[in-house]
């Protein structure tokens, strides 16, 4: 063309980015400079720009040009209408804009001319009939049914009101209508779709593009029944049938289950596809849309799989959550949380694959949405404390105003935990007068009547809030300690979260005491959770021998009131396990928590995340005990628990790695454990960054599986490194400090240079008799491996007492350390070589020449 | 799709073939500006999608490269079609009436369009995005903002875009205009 070539252009194109985001004097002046050091730039900018002095020029480009249809039958009438233009063609024929013949109505209409095959099952005169019987049909937000024929020709016709609109996907989208701007314009639809219904007619092929809005803004129906007049008489697979070789006549993206499965349809099919409608209107996301990519993945989608929440969907993929967020005027993360709750479950409801499990009618979910809409509770979810709590809290924000964060943190504790009660139990009336005295508290709580929030104006903290709440239960429910016992434990259960152990712990000890003389239906249930709760704070606080005999005794409750096989049963299993590590007991600890991890194998599966705790649990004591076999095989099948539930490259998954990374090494596998070393340490480099503690560890336990593989080089850095960071991050006396020195010297040690070990040794030996009893094992590592370094240097006599120190303490150690015993032996064998080396040499240099 | 994007050509020809026939199939619902039921291009090229993603073996990876793909595919169509009305009146065969427009008007916009597809042809050279967006906005129909959801850029970056390449369009025409 005469325009500008590659290289011109690739010139030219940043003045121009420039020159555009620039007015008047600016841009002449960045003309004006450009054309002092490069004129032929400067000359094709100048052209560029002169378009805009060209009269016209503005509108180039501006309207999108036309494609193409066939005009044939224009001017053709049909019944008592003329045929204008086509607007629109479909797998079911074409349909045309049409004039009124005979001049008798003012208007035009929409012709809709069907293929002839799509009649010849249903039969003309059924044709017809039906098609009256759904020109009845009026109703403002439903495009009416005028006629229904077959022309002389033999051609099927039906002549609709014509509307001049948009998809309601499309409009709501170009005008960023916010939710609750999309609720209400849906509202207009399920109006129109009971209307249907009362008058007994069923749409069966509700869709975004049989759904309109015209410019004044109003809902209009198109297609109401003509599914159902197009299929004939038949029953059941009729709808796949038709499915299959109408193409379009129904929708199979809106289609519910039992339209794929031939079962029967009903107005409960019209709410499941008012539900998908929903969930597009709201998170511009189909339901099935994973499946989305073929006829048959769609059909298994919509018969097996639950569709995920909105809430969720919304939240990905990366590329369209943005455009989506904000064709409704929002971002993805605000939009996440406005559909939360509410919203979630209504769209659930709707869809639900049993028809009998959907809203019963239109109105129950329009009910449900003027609910959501004026706040007030719904009716698909149950009436729980703590989603009245939520309703209460979000209908009154001045009354919360103060620390209204906080105010919801524990509004949603308490109400979560209450929910978790009203779950677990039966007993409806003793629950139903414990739930009006807990929300009466609440809500004196989180209401302005507390005198502590009208206290100079200034908001509460969380504590004094927790305080405030704690004193008055405390104060107020000293006759029901039932009650007392259990909300005490619940604010308990707050503080602990927030890390406040003493108080944790405080609160906790009264709530067992008051628990201890409560005897209400539930109070041994509260007892035990109370203990387990102190427990597991107890064990935190780093106390784990206090804690102990809390947790056998919270255990002895549970199994007497729950039985041997309950979830909570394992869960105190599990803290008991874990306080037995602490204070080195394993073979106290493996028991629990293998039982632990059977009971949770079999009540929540062998996939379940808390399954994977549990393995996890019982692998590191099986480690610790040496039957490292055993630990790996539950490390393994721990891995993928953690990938599907954390995702790939959750640090999660990273510890696992980390601990067969270990397991491996203490194997003896080095080759195996170097490769899950370096997937682990890509994962937390990148996962956590180049300064993380936890990246720390991972380097200086991987020197020593290089410096088993005889990789010197890279283990003194990975050991070096790993060195840097802790000493950055946990100062110069961290644990991992000693082994990071006494891997960094048996690399010098392997490298023949034993005096670059000792002092790294000697700093390494420090640090651990800071921190262990003189007789723990890891203290005789480190006196074994300076005995190395020793012998290496020739002190014979300073090395012998710290290796034979080192084989009395390594002797009866099991498990892994069992290869330091053995390291140490060799190590007291080359020194007696040496020394009888040295022995000989000296008898032979003292004998007489 | 997956090996029209690994550059097979003759995956990519089916693919030509499959969303040409598609498209055509549904042209008929896109009247712009008369019609009274109008699907706008974007509609129509959702459908398109999801009838040509259903095909099997054919996967694009994204929903954003379909549709530069497909609004390609569409100028491509409307080219195509303008250059057959040009032919068929030159023929004398058939006197083609449209609704609103006059012949003239319609000769004159079909001269043009091809003269706007050949430069674009050559800003595809020089600068592919470039290109790539007034496919989607001119010949695809997709607003400006829609564009940049789907790159994933501002919508002011791609109004500075979409100038720029007006701008570069308008000087290739002027130069060719006849005199």
């Amino acid at each position: 063309m005469a325009g500008m070539n590659r290289e011109r252009w690739v010139a030219v194109s940043p003045y121009l980015d420039r020159a555009l985001e620039l007015d008047g004097e600016d841009r002449e002046a960045l003309l004006s400079s450009l054309r002092a050091e490069q004129p032929d730039v400067a000359g094709d900018l100048e052209t560029l720009l002169t378009a805009y002095a060209i009269p016209g020029s503005d509108r180039f480009l501006k309207t999108t040009p036309e494609l193409p249809v066939s005009t044939t039958l224009a001017g053709q009438t049909v019944g008592a209408y003329t045929l204008i233009a086509p607007i629109g063609q479909g797998g079911m024929g074409s349909v045309w804009l049409a004039r009124r013949s005979d001049g008798r109505f003012e208007g035009q209409a929409a012709v809709k001319l069907l293929n002839a095959s799509f009649v010849g099952r249903a039969g003309e005169e059924r044709f017809r009939r039906e098609g009256s019987i759904l020109a009845r049909l009026t109703h403002p937000h439903i495009a009416r049914l005028v006629d229904a024929g077959v022309s002389a020709a033999g051609q099927p016709y039906l002549v609709l009101e014509h509307v001049d609109g948009e998809p309601i996907d499309r409009y709501c989208d170009t005008r960023q209508l916010s939710v609750e701007a999309r609720l209400h314009l849906f509202l207009d639809v399920l109006a129109a779709v009971a209307h249907a219904h009362a008058n007994l007619i069923v749409h069966r092929d509700i869709k975004p593009s049989n759904v309109l809005v015209d410019v004044e803004g109003q809902v209009k129906l198109l297609d109401f029944g003509i599914a159902k007049l197009l299929e004939g008489e038949g029953v059941g697979g009729e709808a796949t049938a038709l499915t299959r070789e109408g193409g379009s006549a129904l929708t199979p993206e809106y289609a519910a289950p039992e339209q794929v499965t031939g079962g029967a349809v009903t107005t409960a099919t019209d709410v499941y596809a008012l539900g998908t409608l929903l969930y597009e209107l709201l998170t511009g996301r189909h339901p099935a849309e994973p499946a989305l990519g073929s006829t048959a993945d769609l059909v298994k989608a919509i018969v097996d799989t639950d569709p995920q929440r909105i809430s969720d969907a919304v939240t990905r993929p990366a590329e369209t959550r943005e455009k989506n967020a904000a064709a409704r005027g929002t971002t993805p993360e605000a939009l996440r949380r406005a559909l939360k709750g509410d919203l979630d479950v209504i769209v659930a409801r709707a869809l639900k694959k049993k028809p009998e499990e959907r809203y019963a009618s239109v109105t129950a979910l329009a009910d449900d949405i003027e609910r959501y809409l004026h706040d007030q509770p719904i009716g698909a979810r149950r009436d729980t404390l703590a989603y009245r709590v939520a309703k209460f809290v979000r209908r009154h924000p001045a009354g919360v105003a103060a620390g209204a964060a906080v105010t919801l943190l524990l509004a949603g504790l308490v109400g979560f935990y209450t929910l978790r009660l009203a779950k677990e139990r039966d007993r409806a009336r003793f629950e139903a007068q414990k739930a009006t005295k807990v929300s009466e508290l609440l809500t004196d709580l989180l209401s302005g009547a507390d005198p502590f929030q009208a206290r100079q104006g200034k908001e509460p903290t969380v504590r004094e809030l927790l305080d405030a709440g704690a004193a008055r239960i405390e104060k107020e429910l000293t006759d029901e300690p039932d009650l007392q016992a259990e909300m005490l434990a619940v604010i308990g259960r707050v503080y602990r979260r927030l890390g406040l152990h003493d108080k944790a712990v405080s609160l906790l000890e009264k709530s067992v005491t008051t628990g201890r003389r409560a005897s209400g239906p539930e109070h041994e249930r509260v007892l035990a959770q109370s203990l387990e709760e102190l427990g597991i704070v107890l064990r935190r606080k780093g106390e784990p021998a206090a804690a102990a005999p809390v947790l056998e005794e919270a255990l002895a409750i549970r199994r007497r009131v729950l039985g041997p096989e309950h979830p909570n049963v394992a869960n105190t299993l599990t803290e008991l396990g874990r306080v037995y590590g602490d204070l080195d007991s394993d073979e106290k600890a493996e028991p629990l928590l293998q039982e632990a991890l059977a009971i949770r194998r079999k009540v929540l599966g062998e996939l379940d995340p808390d399954t994977g705790v549990s393995m996890s649990d019982l692998a590191h004591v099986l480690r610790r005990r040496g039957d490292l076999s055993g630990a790996e095989s539950l490390y393994r099948q721990v891995l993928p628990i953690f990938r599907k539930a954390d995702g790939e490259e959750h640090p999660h998954v990273a510890t696992m790695l980390f601990n067969l990374a270990q397991t491996e090494a203490e194997e003896g596998n080095y080759q195996g454990s170097e490769l899950l070393f370096r997937q682990c340490i890509a994962m937390d480099r990148k996962g956590l960054g180049e300064n993380h503690p936890d990246l720390a560890v991972d380097l200086v336990h991987f020197s020593k599986t290089l410096l088993e593989l005889g990789k010197y080089e890279e283990a003194a850095s990975a050991a070096r490194e790993g060195l840097r960071i802790t000493e950055a991050t946990s100062g110069k006396d961290h644990p991992l400090i000693a082994f990071g020195e006494i891997y960094l010297a048996e690399v010098d040690l392997a490298r023949n240079d034993a005096a670059a070990a000792e002092p790294l040794l000697r700093d390494a030996l420090r640090i651990r008799q800071r921190l262990f009893r003189p007789d723990d094992w890891r203290i005789g590592v480190c006196k074994s491996t300076l005995g190395a370094a020793l012998t290496a240097l020739g002190r014979y006599d300073e090395a012998e007492p710290l290796l034979r120190e080192a084989e009395r303490v390594l002797k009866d150690i099991p498990g892994a350390q069992g290869q330091e015993f053995r390291a140490t032996t060799t190590r007291l064998a080359a020194l007696d070589d040496a020394r009888g080396r040295q022995t000989a040499l000296a008898r032979a240099a003292s004998l007489p020449r | 799709m997956t090996s029209a994007e690994r550059g097979d050509a003759s995956a990519a020809d089916a693919l030509f073939t499959a969303l040409y026939t598609e498209l055509h199939r549904l042209a008929g619902r896109q009247l712009a500006g008369r019609s009274n039921l109008t699907l706008g291009t974007t509609t129509l090229l959702h459908e398109a999608y999801l009838n040509m993603s259903r095909q099997e073996g054919v996967d694009f990876p994204d929903r954003a490269r379909f549709m530069a793909y497909a609004a390609k595919v569409m100028r491509r169509l409307i080219i195509d079609y303008a250059r057959r009305r040009q032919a068929q009146k030159r023929g004398g065969a058939f006197l083609i009436t449209s609704f609103l427009e006059e012949p003239e008007a319609i000769a004159a916009d079909e001269k043009e369009l091809e003269r706007i597809s050949a430069a674009l042809d050559d800003l595809a050279a020089a600068d592919p995005p470039l290109a790539e967006i007034v496919d989607l906005r001119f010949f695809g129909g997709f607003s400006l903002s829609e564009i940049a959801a789907m790159r994933g850029v501002s919508e002011r970056t791609i109004q500075r875009h979409w100038e720029k390449a007006r701008l570069y369009l308008y000087e290739a025409l002027r130069h060719e205009m006849p005199a």
